[in-house]
Parts: C-alpha cells; sequence; structure tokens
C-alpha cells in the first residue's frame, strides 16, 4: 500500500513538473493582420494626401529603452496635452529596461503586442533583425512626406539611405553628428607623474599602459582593441559577426574596397602579441572576460588609471570623477588624433513603426511632433522649464535639477535633431570643460571623406545557418585573443580560423562581398 | 463479456459518467496547458518571420538544425552536457541521502531545525547572485581565497584563466544549492519507515551503521530510483542559469564548461532566430525521451515496481 501511494505520488510530481515546464512555452497566434491593415494605409496615404484626417481621437503606444525616471510621467503628460490639441491623439510610453531589452524586443513582435512607435538602432538595438523577420512598418518616401512633412525637410538623404534594407527605409533615422571615435578619460595625476603631457597615439596609449602597470595601477578594463584598428584606419563592417568586429573595412580611404577578415591580418597577430605583453605586465585584470563592470566603474572606483568610451560618456564620467576627486584631474585625451574622424551613420539611433499597429498615419505625426516642434522636442529632452532646467537665450539652457528627469537620458535619441538642440550653458568653466569643447571643435574640423561602405549593412539573412555557426565557433577565441589572454598566440589564432572554416565562414564572406558590390554599384548609379 | 463498437463505447462512457467529469477538469488542463503548447515544435521546421507566426512561416526542412553540427562544437558541448549532468545527479544524489539520514538520526531538534533551515537558504538565492559571489571569491585581484593566498605570502591562483578547476568550481555550487531541497524528498521518505523495524534491528544488536546501511538505505530505494529517473529525464539540458552566470563570456574556459544551452544561447541571441532555438530544444528534448525510455526499461529489469510507467 505504501509504495503504491508513492508510485502515484511520483507520478503526479512527474505530470506537475511536465506542465509546468510546457506551460512555459505560451503561445501566440500568428494572425495575418498585418498585411491587410498596411494595405489600408496604402490606400488612405495615396487618397488623402492633401489634408489628414485627425477627426478621430486615437491611443498610441510608444516603446523605449531603458529605465522611467521620476518625473518621466510628468514631462510626458505635458507632451500629450500638445499631442491632444494638435493632433488629436494621446501617447503613453513603456520601458524595455537595458538589462532585458536583447530578449524582450523580439518578444513584443512574437506576441503581436498592440503599440505603435518603438526606439531601434542598427546594430546595437535590433534594426536589422527586426526587418529581416518582418517586424517593421516599411516607410515609403510618400508616406513620410504626407505624415511627417518636417521630418522630410531636416533629415538629409544621406541618412534615409543609411537606413535602407533592400531599397526599403524602416525607420527614422536621428540626424545629429555622434562621432564613432572612441577617445580615452584619463587620470590628469597619474599622466603628469609619468611624464605625459598628451596621448596621441597608438604607441603613446602603449607606453602609457606599461608606465600604469609598472606603478600598480590597471590602466583599463580591457584590451584597446578598437583604438587598435581606428589607428590603422580600420572600421567596423555593420551586419558582420560579432558586432561587426570580424570583418574590417578601410574607412579613411575612399578607393580602398577591400575587406579585412580579422584572424587572417597580420595586424590582429601583431595586436594579440602586444596585448599578451601589455597583460603579462599587468596592464589589466586576468579576470577582465568575467567582469560584469561597466566601462566607467574602473575609472570612477581608481581601480583603473582610464575608461575608453565616446566623448560624450567619457565627458559625463570624467566630470563625475572630477567631482568626488578633484586631486585625479581627469582629462581626455584622444589617442588616434591624426586620424580623420568618422561621423556614426544616422541609424545608430532611430524610430520606428510597427507593423501591426492600427495608427501609423499618426503614429508618424507624433514623430513628426517630437521631431520637430520644438516645445515638444525640449521637453523630451530636457524636462519641464523653470523645473528641470531653464532656457539661456533662444538655443541654450541650464540644468536646475537633473534629479528627477536628467538631460537627455530618457531616450529620446530616436529624434535628436542638431537643427533645433539646445546647447548646455557652462558658469564656471573648468580646463576639462574647455577641453572637451576644443577636442569636439576639432573633430568637427576634421570630418573624413565618405566611405561607400560607411552606409553598408550586411543581412545575414541567406546565410543564417553559416552566422550562427561562425557566432557560436568564435567565442572560444576571440575575447580571450583580445584581451591578450591566451597562452599561445599563433597556436589560438590557427585554431580559430580552423573552426571558423568549418563553420562556414567562407560563405559568409562571399555573401557579404556580393552584397557589398551590389550596394557600391547602386550608391555609384545614383 | 465483451462489447465493440460504438454502441460498447458509449455504454460505457453513461456508465463511468461522473467519473469522466470528475477526470475532465484535469484532461483539459493538460490538453491546453501540456499538449497544445507543444504544437509550438512546428517552429523548429520553419523559417519564422513576424508576419507569418508559427503557422503562416515558410517551412525550412532542417536547415534550422544545420548550424549546431557545423559549429564544430556540436560534439564537445553534447559531451560536456552529459558528463556534468551524470555527475551532478551522482553526487547529489549522494549527498542529499547522506544529509537526510544524518538530519533524522540527530537528537537534538533545534540543532536539526537550524541545520535544515541554513542548508535549505542557497535553494532561495538566484544563479545571477551567485554568480556574482563566485567572482567575488575566485577572482585574482580582489577575490576570498587568493586574498588569504597573498596574505601568507602564496602565489596567486587566477581561477579565471584556469579552466581544469571549473568542473569542481561548479560541482561545488551545484551542491551546495540543492542540498537542502533535495534532501527534503529523502527526508519525506524516511518519516515514512516503520520504526518498529529500527526497534527489532537494535534488539537484534544492529549498532548505527548497520541499521543505516540494512534498513534505512533499502527501504528508500524506490524514491531514490524515482528521482534519479526524473533527473536522467534532464541529462541532455544544461542548466544555463548556472552555466552562464558562473561562466558568462569567458571563452577561455568553453571547453570544460560549453554546455548545449550556452552554445545555443551564444549564436542566436544576436540573431533572435527562433527557429534554430526550437530546433535545438527539440534536439534535447528528443534525446532526453530516448534516454528515459532506455533508464526506465532497465530498471524495468531489475524490479518491475520501480518503474515510472
Amino acid at each position: 500500500m505504501g509504495k503504491i501511494t508513492k508510485k502515484s505520488l511520483s507520478a503526479f510530481l512527474a505530470a506537475v513538473m511536465a506542465a509546468g515546464t510546457l506551460a512555459g512555452c505560451g503561445s501566440s497566434n500568428g494572425t495575418s493582420s498585418s498585411a491587410s491593415s498596411s494595405n489600408n494605409s496604402e490606400t488612405t496615404a495615396a487618397g488623402g494626401a492633401s489634408k489628414v484626417d485627425t477627426s478621430q481621437h486615437v491611443d498610441l503606444t510608444m516603446y523605449l529603452i531603458g529605465e522611467r525616471t521620476p518625473d518621466f510621467d510628468e514631462v510626458y503628460g505635458k507632451i500629450n496635452e500638445i499631442l491632444e490639441k494638435k493632433l488629436n491623439c494621446s501617447l503613453s510610453v513603456e520601458f524595455l529596461s537595458w538589462g532585458e531589452h536583447d530578449a524582450k524586443y523580439s518578444l513584443l513582435f512574437s506576441s503581436q503586442a498592440d503599440f505603435d512607435l518603438i526606439f531601434t538602432a542598427s546594430s546595437w538595438c535590433h534594426y536589422e533583425q527586426t526587418v529581416a523577420l518582418g517586424g517593421f512598418y516599411p516607410l515609403s518616401e510618400e508616406f513620410i512626406q504626407t505624415y511627417a512633412p518636417d521630418i522630410w525637410k531636416v533629415v538629409p538623404q544621406m541618412a534615409w539611405d543609411q537606413a535602407k534594407i533592400d531599397g526599403q527605409i524602416y525607420m527614422v533615422p536621428n540626424y545629429a553628428n555622434e562621432f564613432g571615435q572612441d577617445v580615452m578619460a584619463v587620470r590628469g595625476d597619474l599622466m603628469k607623474k609619468y611624464g605625459f603631457d598628451d596621448i596621441t597615439s597608438w604607441d603613446q596609449l602603449v607606453a602609457f599602459y606599461k608606465a600604469c602597470a609598472a606603478d600598480g595601477i590597471y590602466a583599463s578594463q580591457g584590451g584597446p582593441w578598437f583604438q587598435y584598428f581606428q589607428s590603422k584606419g580600420l572600421s567596423i563592417t555593420g551586419g558582420a559577426p560579432k558586432g561587426g568586429e570580424l570583418i574590417l573595412y578601410n574607412t579613411q580611404n575612399p578607393d580602398d574596397m577591400e575587406f579585412t577578415y580579422v584572424p587572417e591580418w597580420d595586424g590582429f597577430r601583431d595586436y594579440c602579441i602586444q596585448m599578451k605583453e601589455l597583460v603579462d605586465a599587468g596592464c589589466w585584470s586576468r579576470d577582465v572576460l568575467n567582469s560584469t563592470d561597466e566601462r566607467q566603474v574602473g575609472l570612477l572606483t581608481g581601480k583603473t588609471a582610464a575608461m575608453i568610451w565616446n566623448l560624450g560618456s567619457c565627458a559625463t564620467y570624467a566630470k563625475q570623477a572630477n567631482k568626488e576627486h578633484p586631486e585625479w584631474n581627469v582629462t581626455i585625451v584622444d589617442p588616434n588624433k591624426s586620424m580623420p574622424k568618422k561621423v556614426n551613420s544616422y541609424i545608430n539611433n532611430g524610430v520606428a513603426i510597427n507593423a501591426n499597429s492600427k495608427n501609423k498615419e499618426r503614429a508618424m505625426m507624433v514623430l513628426n511632433e517630437f521631431y520637430t516642434n520644438p516645445e515638444v522636442y525640449d521637453l523630451a529632452m530636457l524636462g519641464i522649464e523653470g523645473k528641470h532646467w531653464e532656457a539661456v537665450g533662444d538655443d541654450q539652457y541650464k540644468v536646475i535639477d537633473e534629479s528627477g528627469y536628467g538631460v537627455s537620458s530618457n531616450c529620446n535619441w530616436g529624434w535628436n535633431n542638431m537643427t533645433i538642440q539646445r546647447k548646455e550653458y557652462i558658469e564656471n568653466r573648468t580646463a576639462l570643460d574647455d577641453r572637451i569643447d576644443e577636442l569636439r571643435d576639432s573633430f568637427n574640423a576634421n570630418i573624413k571623406k565618405d566611405h561607400v561602405y560607411d552606409g553598408f549593412n550586411f543581412d545575414s539573412t541567406k546565410v543564417s545557418t553559416q552566422f550562427a555557426a561562425v557566432e557560436a565557433a568564435l567565442g572560444n577565441y576571440f575575447d580571450p585573443l583580445k584581451n591578450g589572454l591566451v597562452d599561445d598566440v599563433d597556436k589560438s589564432i590557427a585554431e580559430m580560423k580552423a573552426a571558423l572554416e568549418s563553420a562556414g565562414i567562407q560563405d559568409v564572406l562571399t555573401e557579404l562581398k556580393r552584397q557589398a558590390e551590389q550596394y557600391a554599384a547602386e550608391k555609384q548609379a545614383k | 463479456m465483451k462489447e465493440n463498437g460504438f454502441r460498447g463505447f458509449f455504454k460505457k462512457l453513461y456508465k463511468y459518467r461522473v467519473f469522466l467529469l470528475m477526470l475532465a477538469p484535469a484532461v483539459i488542463y493538460t490538453l491546453i496547458f501540456s499538449y497544445y503548447p507543444m504544437t509550438g515544435i512546428v517552429t523548429a521546421f520553419k523559417k519564422y518571420n513576424y508576419a507569418g507566426g508559427i503557422w503562416g512561416s515558410p517551412w525550412n526542412g532542417l536547415e534550422n538544425f544545420k548550424f549546431f553540427f557545423k559549429s564544430g562544437q556540436a560534439a564537445l558541448v553534447i559531451r560536456n552536457t552529459v558528463l556534468y549532468n551524470l555527475l551532478f545527479i551522482a553526487v547529489n544524489t549522494v549527498t542529499q541521502i547522506a544529509v537526510a539520514v544524518f538530519l533524522t538520526e540527530l537528537s537534538n531538534k533545534y540543532y536539526r531545525k537550524i541545520t535544515q533551515s541554513l542548508m535549505f537558504l542557497p535553494y532561495f538565492i538566484s544563479w545571477v547572485i551567485v554568480g556574482v559571489m563566485a567572482f567575488n571569491i575566485f577572482s585574482s585581484d580582489y577575490g576570498f581565497i587568493n586574498r588569504i593566498i597573498t596574505y601568507f605570502g602564496g602565489e596567486k591562483i587566477s581561477f579565471y584563466t584556469t579552466p581544469q578547476v571549473w568542473p569542481l568550481i561548479l560541482l561545488f555550487f551545484s551542491v551546495w544549492k540543492g542540498i537542502g531541497y533535495g534532501s527534503v524528498m529523502y527526508l519525506a521518505a524516511l518519516m515514512g519507515i516503520d520504526t518498529s523495524i529500527y526497534d527489532s534491528a537494535k534488539i537484534d544488536g544492529a549498532n548505527v551503521f548497520q541499521r543505516i546501511f540494512y534498513v534505512t538505505i533499502p527501504m528508500i530505494m524506490p524514491t531514490t530510483i524515482i528521482l534519479l529517473l526524473l533527473a536522467v529525464g534532464g541529462i541532455f539540458k544544461g542548466n544555463f542559469d548556472m552555466f552562464y552566470n558562473l561562466v558568462g563570456n569567458n571563452g577561455l574556459l568553453y571547453n570544460y564548461t560549453d554546455v548545449i544551452d550556452t552554445l545555443t544561447f551564444r549564436a542566436l541571441i544576436s540573431s533572435n532566430n527562433f527557429g534554430m532555438s526550437a530546433a535545438i530544444g527539440l534536439f534535447q528534448s528528443v534525446l532526453c525521451f530516448i534516454t528515459v525510455l532506455i533508464v526506465n526499461k532497465l530498471v524495468g529489469m531489475y524490479d518491475k515496481d520501480y518503474t515510472l510507467f
């Protein structure tokens, strides 16, 4: 008897466990509503081109990336007052946090969630992947001109071209000159101690790293891989494996149409050998691959002498470090000073419309307000005037209180528009403020020539099997090599090459070259 | 008396209507939450896109399975997954039984309750937190162990660049986290043993160890075997939470720590390929299913009463 009850109990347990695991699979009803609704919008776009009908009130939803700040709802309440009056609609905003957007972004589309606008970005925020799976509504030029005429006037043709995938636009790109070039925020007191006035080249950077190690402080949180290939004039290729790092092209020379496949590049071997030397000297921790510290943590806590990021982020954290430790005298250097600067492609931030949205036209009109109406723009970027900021003249602002909202930190980047963006007015300027302006001016004065591939984005759907296999095979070698953590550089590179070959990297390379040639040919035809 | 055909069926249906009605909620529940979602398996054979969803996307044959074998890591990760699971199952079972027996033999009630609660605690700590704790123990700069080593003038051990030590570390955390929860099952079985058997064993002159090995262990054998069978059912599934949070993106350790689930995650996280991830899930489930069938059969050969079905 005892045995029987135990058996039935265990069978029950097994059933419950099985039910539990399977219930997690969930279900989604794949309907074909997207096709029919997109047809509708096309007819309205063609029919009502002269005057857009907003007599019916609609509620829209927009997804942004990040966390909701304390005063966010108050600010967007003000924005809604304007939208209500002007476009007869209201907008509610949902957030996907930094930690979860990788997993949840695609679920929004696969579960057919009801929303209209969503933040997106090339490579770092799911643009290409979502387009490949048919998640975004394609924006025809006529659609943009009809429902967002002001955006059409502001955004340059180049930006639209960058947003094109297979000849179709799927996002409204932001319009601001962001520099892709990373710089370095460095402890000024240590530079002085080791006898450095400035760090302007790769050799000086390496010398500084060694000086740090000799002094017993880590220089950075990992190997300066981007600095290295940028110093050779190279750039990542959009959409290529490993976030584009596996295949590089010579962005500084518009005539050079070759791609550099990193494992076969002699420069990569040189780099890895140098990195091994640096790590053995103690330039960064051997635990870097397992550290979950964000990029600024080392500098702010005094564990490292420098941090590497783009100019804006370096400026923010350099200021913070100086506020907390004035004696550090943190400054910013550009280890690739001689190189002309690459402007990030405009699709590095943007907003797209959900293919399943029921109000695509109104969504586009709302975006038009965010992008080009100075009142809405200031609210979204700076918060409420008089509470968070005050105006200085027509084109500057002064911060009153950043704690509740924060300047430009509410995922308002999708509609960055440098033609109406206010600049910060700084009262008591420090040496660091001057340095930041100096760098920014020198960047703007030294923008590099356009390379055809700057706007190119590889679409991996045709070789998705090989692409996934390559990503899987890379994991064992690439990051350890980049950070100098392998025992035998040549052996590790050879193993990586062999693993990538069998994973089918040649198919990926062939397809990439084919797409790039086609892209270049189309561009030159124009 | 035997009745065939529809008439017989309906007759029986009518005869047992009350029982069937009582059974209905459970059957419907299982159908909706266990069988209906299984139709999603078709995703493994589809080139998934958002517009088509699970049913409308075009068929893709066996294309979705290919990347896994093409990556060159398939043999390695399957081996790692199975070996780790065998190791975890063996060590966890032994330690959990040992703890359960030890706890029942303890005479001080308060001491027993406190020990049990303390051992149960790790079960509630998420693997993310365990990952952070591990980093603070094993890190070469600020790690607890290396601090102690350098304090006594020793040479630092760089755990995160030494793959060989990771099977032990992973085993340790697996045991530490599962011991409290796992031993509760065995404790329950131990409570069900008739105390008169112990009394007669004592009268016959059996000491503590003899009582454990000749009475306790044989008596909890059925529970042990059923728990083992359930565990074997997951032998091709790596514990993703555990491996990902302890090892993270450290490629240097992959030869010793990469399991099917972490490899799949790494290969597909940037491309959001639903079809390929479904394919690997299906592949693992089929292998697990076959394993359960085989092991169940083997157990049946030993003693029919111990089998799951």
